[in-house]
């Protein structure tokens, strides 16, 4: 290969250099925090004068944090259910149908992800506000199972794509109704890729603020919400804590999805 | 004759304009092993897909003892398949993969466990029980698709070119497999392949498909020794054409006119010819020997090359039209004293050549 890593000589150097700039950029601020999480300084000064974990402790005694948290998780559950569900109908119908304005159905089905949030928070705000959903736990499902529904549909689009349909036939040969066939033998094949759609889209509702905020209400907020609101009335080392436990949750999910996978796929 | 077993009757399959299969006819006795042979295209797939009831066809009938197949959905034909890509169910062990159509079926535990541990004999894999797909060799995993393919005892087993993913060697492993097999059980089965060796080393009937249509059906010797057209001639074995002209038919023993204006008699003509008229004359390499026998003819050629092939010789000679012919001698034939030489001739009897229309 032309751009051979082996070929490149001195460039090498330059290379490894701004790799490791650009992922310290990504990556400082979220060891920062959670440095900070365990630095004794009210004030988050850095380097810490000392370690603690009253900050935790802190945390864990405010019935709002874990009132906060379990809502996450909730409505992350939820909608992660959701956009598998619908998901993996759309993902048959774009994989397997063959009508007119497939492309433009997946298009339309992915526009969440490229969408400013914005924009479709206002949006969704303005038309719960009219049909009286704003505010509820249905509204708040509703709305972040749109914004996981593309990341639900992208890994199971990918696992059908790659599911050879032969095999599928093979089952109804055998005797398998259709549906059979689907439940019995497609799905199954393609577990890693649903796996991974319900952990991306619970991901993408439990670290989303911006359509959150729009959702809440006094009664209901998530995590970041709750973070975001925590960090406007006063700057205490607690928002460090909850960051960092909403770190440590997306990284475990991560670590999980790695392991699973490469376990089924044998 | 008793009623066929299976009977495919007229059946046409159009995508739009292009007709893929024409009005394929076709009566398969019980236990009869019958390829469809072809070149990709053909309609040989259409055809089995259409027994299978993957596709309807456009006009026709399959029939399995008088009933028609083509109301039946295909989860409820109880036909048994093997597919040209590897199908099995990729989260199953081999046992599961074979007890699935049984489980469908709802047998009973015992049932399945003795049908399972008998089909992996029938296929030799009993060791290999617990193993996934993804741990077989691609001849294992269709050893395997057979075994499922079976294991309900289906009353015709089709394969579609279950071999064409494999190396030669495994090929020819297997395909003596699946005689034993097919004579083991005695299933009625219909193969597809493009693989005329495949074809003759397994067929009771070959059924050669060209453009939709079938060109000939008959046994392998009735397709090899008796083509009925230069198609079938062409596509089974290696043979040789060249073009000549219809002089006279008496006797149904021809007599024709080389591009270099010799004459040769005592043809096989596969129809009648007018006089004048243009045709092909078709000869197997192995009819065709360097030294003269009882009945032979000649044809005055210039040896180009030579090669020895074990069993036999591979000699390729020239036409003064031009034409190269193919000669395949035994190889303890006697060789031409000097290959260089001009004038050499080679000797055929006539009535292993065939004319066809040109």
């Amino acid at each position: 290969m032309l751009l051979d890593y082996e070929r490149l000589g001195w460039l090498r150097v330059a290379l490894v250099g701004f790799t490791a700039a650009v992922a310290a950029f990504l990556l400082l601020p979220v060891v920062f925090i959670v440095l900070l999480s365990f630095g004794s300084s009210r004030w988050l000064a850095f380097p810490p004068p000392g370690w603690t974990l009253k900050w935790y402790e802190q945390l864990f005694a405010d019935p709002t944090w874990i009132d906060a948290a379990l809502t996450s998780a909730r409505i992350a559950a939820m909608a992660a259910i959701l956009a598998v569900v619908i998901g993996l109908f759309a993902s048959f119908a774009l994989v397997r149908g063959e009508f007119r304005g497939r492309q433009l159905l997946r298009g339309l089905l992915l526009t969440p992800m490229v969408l400013p949030v914005v924009v479709f928070a206002i949006a969704i705000y303005a038309f719960f506000l009219r049909i009286g959903l704003a505010g509820t736990t249905i509204g708040f499902v509703i709305a972040h199972t749109i914004l996981a529904l593309p990341f639900a549909i992208i890994p199971i689009t990918a696992a059908l794509e790659g599911f050879d349909k032969s095999i599928e036939d093979a089952a109804i040969v055998c005797g398998a109704s259709p549906l059979q066939a689907r439940l019995k033998i497609t799905l199954p094949s393609i577990r890693i890729g649903i796996f991974s759609a319900a952990i991306f889209a619970f991901l993408a509702s439990w670290d989303e603020v911006v359509v959150a905020i729009f959702m809440a209400s006094p009664t209901l907020q998530t995590l970041p919400v709750k973070i975001w609101g925590s960090l406007r009335a006063d700057l205490s080392p607690v928002v460090a804590a909850a960051s960092s436990l909403l770190v440590g949750l997306t990284l475990c999910l991560m670590i999980v999805t790695a392991l699973l996978r490469r376990k089924l796929s044998r | 004759m008793t009623q066929p077993f299976l009977s495919i009757r007229a059946v046409r399959k159009t995508f739009g304009a292009f007709v893929a299969v024409h009005d394929v006819t076709i009566d398969v006795p019980k236990g009869e092993f019958l390829t469809f042979l072809g070149p990709s295209g053909s309609g040989k797939s259409t055809t089995l897909y259409a027994i299978a009831g993957f596709q309807d066809p456009s006009s026709g009938d399959v029939l399995l003892e008088e009933k028609s197949l083509l109301s039946v959905p295909s989860h409820k034909r109880n036909i048994g398949m093997v597919f040209q890509r590897y199908t099995l169910f990729p989260h199953l062990s081999v046992a599961e993969n074979v007890a699935f159509p049984l489980r469908v079926r709802r047998r009973p535990d015992a049932e399945v466990k003795r049908k399972v541990a008998d089909m992996l004999a029938l296929v030799r894999l009993e060791n290999f029980a617990d193993r996934y797909p993804g741990a077989l060799s691609g001849g294992q995993q269709q050893r395997v698709a057979l075994a499922r393919a079976l294991a309900y005892d289906p009353p015709i087993l089709l394969m579609d070119e279950p071999l064409s993913a494999l190396d030669k060697k495994l090929r020819q492993e297997i395909q003596a497999e699946i005689r034993r097999i097919h004579r083991e059980t005695g299933v009625t089965i219909l193969y597809v392949t493009h693989d005329q060796e495949e074809a003759l080393h397994l067929s009771d009937r070959i059924a050669l498909f060209k453009e939709g249509r079938i060109e000939q059906i008959g046994t392998g010797e009735d397709l090899y020794l008796r083509p009925a057209s230069e198609f079938v001639a062409g596509f089974i074995g290696n043979s040789n054409f060249l073009p000549a002209e219809h002089l006279e038919t008496a006797a149904s023993a021809a007599t024709v006119r080389l591009a270099d204006g010799s004459i040769l008699t005592g043809l096989k003509a596969t129809r009648p010819f007018d006089k004048g008229q243009k045709v092909r004359l078709m000869v197997r390499p192995e009819a065709l020997s360097l030294t003269p026998g009882p009945a032979s003819v000649a044809l005055a050629v210039d040896i180009v090359d030579t090669a020895f092939f074990g069993d036999r010789r591979r000699v390729v000679a020239r036409t003064a039209g031009g034409d190269e012919i193919d000669v395949r001698p035994t190889s303890d034939a006697a060789e031409p004293a000097d290959p260089s030489a001009s004038g050499q001739r080679i000797f055929f009897d006539p009535a292993s050549a065939f004319l066809f229309p040109a």
